[in-house]
């Protein structure tokens, strides 16, 4: 039906790269549209510039993250412990600039020790229904960040592998069941993570074990996690140990449902914690429940509304939008919309309080937050091979989450910067005005291109936001794919500056740059064999983009895969 | 670096790939159709500063190649070096090298005997320490980094002669340029060797 080609069209432009992210759940790191800062594997500010409001992504609780991992206060992507395609898989990696013989006739300044990243795996053919899986992964790049401070706070390496304190290390293994009504795996691992948290410190969180199990079963997604997590701060001899007990319980519209004007989906979200000995974080009461549902009204085929909402004792969260797709010429389409997110807390199912040296963070703040948004979007297919869409949009926010600072400190020995105070709120309207536009050109399935730019000014006290956004963004992406058998993908882009305004007495800027990534791949059809080599981040300057953060380097990664 | 040189760079990666033809042969069917082990042997030449590192060494190592589509081959190659530094100050006689190679051959569709080739390389290095050496002790001296497992990727660019070429057999002369992304510059080399070759099927 020509509505859904050009409805996907419309959103075309907000595609990925087709270059692969280092670890699965790092997407943002590829991506053009928007202010992405990474701090490491395990946390990065990552705001899409059409999305409005000051927040960043990962820290907006909705259903479609049931299933991301929760650290700290964000859903995070990685590590991500989905299981793979029936397949055998390798990868390594490493950021560019060792010594090499290079070491032999270097005296002075001699470069930093570049971390690679490793994984591996398996996932069996399925046998009567029943499969395994292994894996191993662990990403060291990035491990500059707080690296001393990070080395000193634990006992031993504090990784499956290797000395270089990674920002995760994580290793799974487990049983699984396949049939066409019902997918249902069991998986346990041990892990070493490290999360970002209000006060710019890394906490480390041993997991040991961590068992998750998922079943979908049609159209009821069950996920239940146990986590056996232990801390530790060395240097003040501290320890303590958090068993928690989260999941969820999700139905969704399926097919059926889908049909009819009125599409309800709901579920439950859920936390339970036990905490001993000095743990960092405080879950109010220990535990936190979270019905939520959504529900689709489609009275006529042209008028789509959508709302999701969630409710508890402590916190509720409502997001909806309702879009228009407006009569237009054929080839054309032309969508408008607005959208509104309200909630006394992005993400109502964090904890709650952070503490250190005696301090206590709160991270809820009272009121509430209000984001509206009003878009329009056009695409335009000319003759078939080229498109053009755009897509412009007004937002407000009032009550936006931000940190009200107390105190700053900073830690000499390890070049650390952190902050006390308590999570609030902006309360005043901060207004953003939108413009981005698109190219696509393609040739069958040989050679597609794009080509974006996007704008947007923001007006009102952005300085009290945790991260004044980029102004202005653009990107040319290319993916050529040879005899149906090998694929070059580029993504060259810009970004321009920003700012993280509260981390530090001084804000930090994070330069605007051009980066340039590249995927090749080898092919075999017949056999499932791919072989894909991958540079990532070149020609940018070597940059840390997160207070306390990892240098963003340039990288390599090599992966092999055969699937079953 | 200017952004005209940046978008020139794109530019380049576009006319890169757009070498490539369609051919009207099933490619699947291609890939593996046919595949060829070889042992090949030479001398390895260090250019720019590496001058002042190391000396020129002999390498040795396995070939492996494959048809992947109608005019290329891919190519896996697995080589091994000792490299001896110049400096004195290294506090060691040498370094042994491991290098694989992933990559394309683009055979001349006129002059069939020259193929043309490219792709990544892996080096993994390592300080050939006498025993009771301790590697913490020396990691500042000049090479000090080598005494732990070190690896770095590049790429390399190949012309492979072909001079003798038989039914199950083939001779040729690899001449190859290998750069290897190290800091605080990029390692340069010159490969040339000789390789005798056998089908596989």
């Amino acid at each position: 039906m020509k509505n859904f080609a050009l409805i996907s069209l419309l959103w075309g432009a907000v595609a990925f790269a087709q270059v692969p992210a280092e670890m699965d759940g790092m997407e943002y790191e590829t991506r053009a549209d928007g202010t992405f800062l990474i701090g490491g594997p395990t946390y990065a500010f990552d705001r899409v510039m059409g999305a409005g409001g000051v927040h960043s992504e990962s820290e907006l609780w909705t259903p479609a993250k049931l299933r991301n991992r929760l650290l700290f206060n964000r859903l995070s992507g990685t590590p991500d412990w989905t299981p793979y395609e029936p397949s055998v898989w390798v990868k390594t990696g490493n950021e560019l600039g060792d010594l090499i013989y290079q070491d032999f006739i270097t005296e002075s300044n001699r470069p930093d020790n570049r971390t690679p990243i490793l994984e591996g795996g398996f996932r069996s053919p399925s046998f009567m229904g029943f499969w395994a899986t292994v894996r191993l992964f662990q990403d060291d790049h990035f491990c500059s960040g707080a690296y001393t401070y990070r080395r000193d706070a634990v006992e031993g390496n504090y990784s499956h592998f290797g000395e270089n304190w990674p920002m995760f290390s994580s290793a799974y293994g487990g049983l699984g069941y396949t049939n066409s009504l019902v997918n249902a795996s069991v998986l346990a691992g041990e892990e070493y993570l490290w999360f970002y948290t209000e006060s710019s410190r890394w906490i480390p969180a041993h997991y040991k074990p961590r068992v998750e199990a998922r079943a979908d079963v049609g159209n009821l997604s069950v996920t239940l996690a146990y986590e056996d997590i232990e801390y530790q701060f060395k240097p003040k001899k501290e320890e303590g140990s958090r068993k928690e007990l989260n999941g969820s319980v999700y139905y969704k519209c399926g097919k059926n449902c889908q049909q009819g004007m009125f599409q309800i989906s709901a579920g439950m979200a859920f936390r339970a914690v036990d905490d001993e000995g000095t743990v960092y974080t405080e879950l109010e009461e220990d535990r936190v429940a979270w019905p939520f549902m959504e529900l689709r009204v489609q009275p006529v085929q042209r008028l789509t509304a959508d709302v999701t909402f969630g409710v508890n004792e402590r916190d509720w969260l409502v997001q909806d939008s309702v879009e228009y797709l407006a009569p237009a010429p054929e080839k054309m389409g032309v969508v408008v919309g607005v959208k509104n997110i309200s909630g006394s807390r992005l993400n109502p199912l964090a904890d709650t309080k952070e503490f250190f040296d005696g301090h206590e963070i709160d991270l809820t703040a009272d009121g509430q937050m209000n984001l509206v948004q009003a878009y329009a979007a056009y695409v335009d297919t000319l003759g078939g091979i080229v498109s053009i869409g755009g897509r412009g949009s007004f937002w407000a926010e009032h009550g936006a989450e931000t940190f009200d600072v107390d105190a700053y400190e900073v830690d000499e020995k390890n070049g650390m910067k952190f902050r006390y105070g308590d999570v609030s709120r902006i309360n005043h309207w901060i207004k953003g005005l939108t413009a981005e536009m698109w190219l696509n050109t393609w040739y069958g399935d040989m050679f597609k291109f794009t080509a974006m730019t996007g704008f947007e000014h923001i007006d009102g006290p952005v300085n009290q936001a945790e991260v004044m956004p980029v102004e202005f963004y653009s990107g040319f992406m290319g993916d050529w794919l040879l005899n149906k058998t090998f694929k070059i993908s580029h993504s060259l882009r810009y970004r321009s500056d920003a700012r993280w305004n509260l981390r530090f007495s001084d804000p930090m800027v994070v330069k605007g740059d051009w980066v340039w990534d590249a995927s090749f791949s080898q092919m075999f059809p017949k056999y499932g064999i791919t072989l894909t080599g991958t540079l990532l981040h070149v020609l940018a300057d070597e940059d840390v983009e997160t207070v306390n953060g990892g240098y963003d380097r340039i990288r390599f990664i090599c992966q092999a895969k055969k699937t079953f | 670096m200017g952004n005209l040189k940046k978008i020139f760079l794109f530019v380049a990666g576009v006319a890169l790939a757009a070498f490539a033809q369609s051919e009207p042969m099933d490619v699947k069917d291609v890939a593996f159709s046919k595949a060829y082990i070889g042992i090949e042997g030479g001398e390895i030449y260090p250019f720019g500063d590496l001058i002042d590192a190391v000396y020129n060494t002999y390498y040795g190592g396995f070939n492996f190649r494959y048809s992947y589509w109608k005019n290329v081959d891919g190519v896996v190659m697995f080589h091994y070096a000792y490299f001896e530094p110049r400096p004195k100050a290294v506090p060691y006689d040498g370094v042994h090298q491991a290098s694989g190679k992933l990559g394309l051959d683009w055979n001349f569709p006129i002059i069939h005997p020259v193929g043309l080739g490219g792709g990544f390389a892996c080096n993994w290095t390592r300080a050939d320490l006498d025993d009771g050496v301790k590697k913490d002790l020396i990691y500042n001296k000049p090479g000090g980094t080598l005494g732990d497992n070190e690896t770095e990727f590049g790429w390399y660019a190949r012309l492979n002669l072909k001079i003798l070429n038989l039914e199950n057999y083939r001779i040729g002369f690899n001449m190859m340029w290998e750069e290897i992304w190290t800091l605080p510059k990029r390692s340069d080399m010159l490969y040339v060797g000789l390789y005798i070759e056998r089908k596989l099927w």
